[in-house]
């Protein structure tokens, strides 16, 4: 292991630690909310991250990987984190009463900040990656042909999902109406959309991995 | 991915000339490095269209670089 590769590592051991502390959230640990400072943490370990990894951006990736690959690696390590937010916000929503039927709610605002500035250092290393290309073509008929098995597959995965839940709401209705409430199921939809991109990027960087010599 | 019928001379004929190299391949084929590097290690079958423009590339016929093989 490189140098390198270890202030890589420890910068993601810190953002894990930002992350925990920011999930923690209020009375998290020992009565004290660590969330706000987890949170700092996190994204300052990011950023930190993505200008390290934009000045030795030759180690971070494979030899052989291709733009489109790098970011669909990026692109699955961010939705990563915004489903991460959005399952920790959902989980938060049947526990608010009658607030949670409030657009705005101390969970959703949080979800929001969250999701804002993960997109926000996204698109920052995605920017980096982009300016970092020497190749002349970005895009070329075999990512294509990946990115449309990417959607497909990510379709299959979102019917499933439904028919799933589909299937729980006449199975289990007792359990499934507590989730019943106009602001969740449409929180639940939007997190079905975070899962079809994500399922899509994981299996982008599957087939690109499976693909490679 | 599934194992491509389609196998291929792309390496030998690209060898012949030293001044080919990937990337200069993937340059005048309009696709990236990764991409000749996928199709000679048999990875990935072209469209027909990449097939004309690498035979081409190479000064070979269709049928030098490319051949179908039989399962």
């Amino acid at each position: 292991m490189t140098s390198i590769h270890r202030r890589s590592l420890m910068l993601l051991c810190l953002a894990a630690l930002g992350a925990a502390g920011m999930f923690l959230g209020p009375d998290g640990w020992f009565g004290i909310d660590i969330g706000p400072v987890g949170a700092t943490v996190l994204y300052f370990a990011l950023c930190l991250f993505a200008v390290h990894q934009s000045k030795h951006a030759e180690e971070a990736f494979p030899e052989d990987a291709s733009y489109a690959e790098r970011q669909a690696w990026v692109a699955t390590a961010f939705v990563s984190l915004i489903y991460i937010h959005w399952l920790n916000f959902l989980t938060m929503l049947p526990d608010l009463g009658a607030v949670v039927d409030q657009i705005s709610n101390p969970a959703s605002r949080r979800f929001a900040i969250n999701a804002g500035m993960t997109i926000l250092v996204w698109t920052v290393v995605a920017g980096v990656l982009r300016s970092g290309n020497k190749d002349a073509v970005e895009l070329d008929e075999r990512d294509l042909r990946v990115q449309h098995d990417a959607t497909r597959a990510g379709s299959a995965l979102l019917a499933v999902i439904i028919i799933g839940l589909i299937t729980a709401l006449a199975m289990l209705p007792d359990l499934m109406s507590r989730w019943l409430r106009p602001l969740i199921v449409a929180n639940a939809l939007v997190g079905l959309l975070i899962a079809k991109t994500l399922s899509e990027n994981m299996y982008t960087v599957v087939r690109y991995r499976r693909g490679r010599p | 991915m599934s194992e491509p019928s389609v196998r291929n001379e792309i390496r030998r004929w690209r060898q012949e000339n030293p001044a080919m190299t990937q990337a200069e391949l993937a340059r005048i084929c309009g696709v990236t490095r990764q991409t000749i590097i996928a199709l000679e290690a048999e990875k990935y079958s072209p469209s027909l269209e990449l097939a004309f423009r690498l035979a081409r590339a190479l000064g070979r016929n269709l049928e030098e670089v490319f051949r179908f093989a039989e399962k």
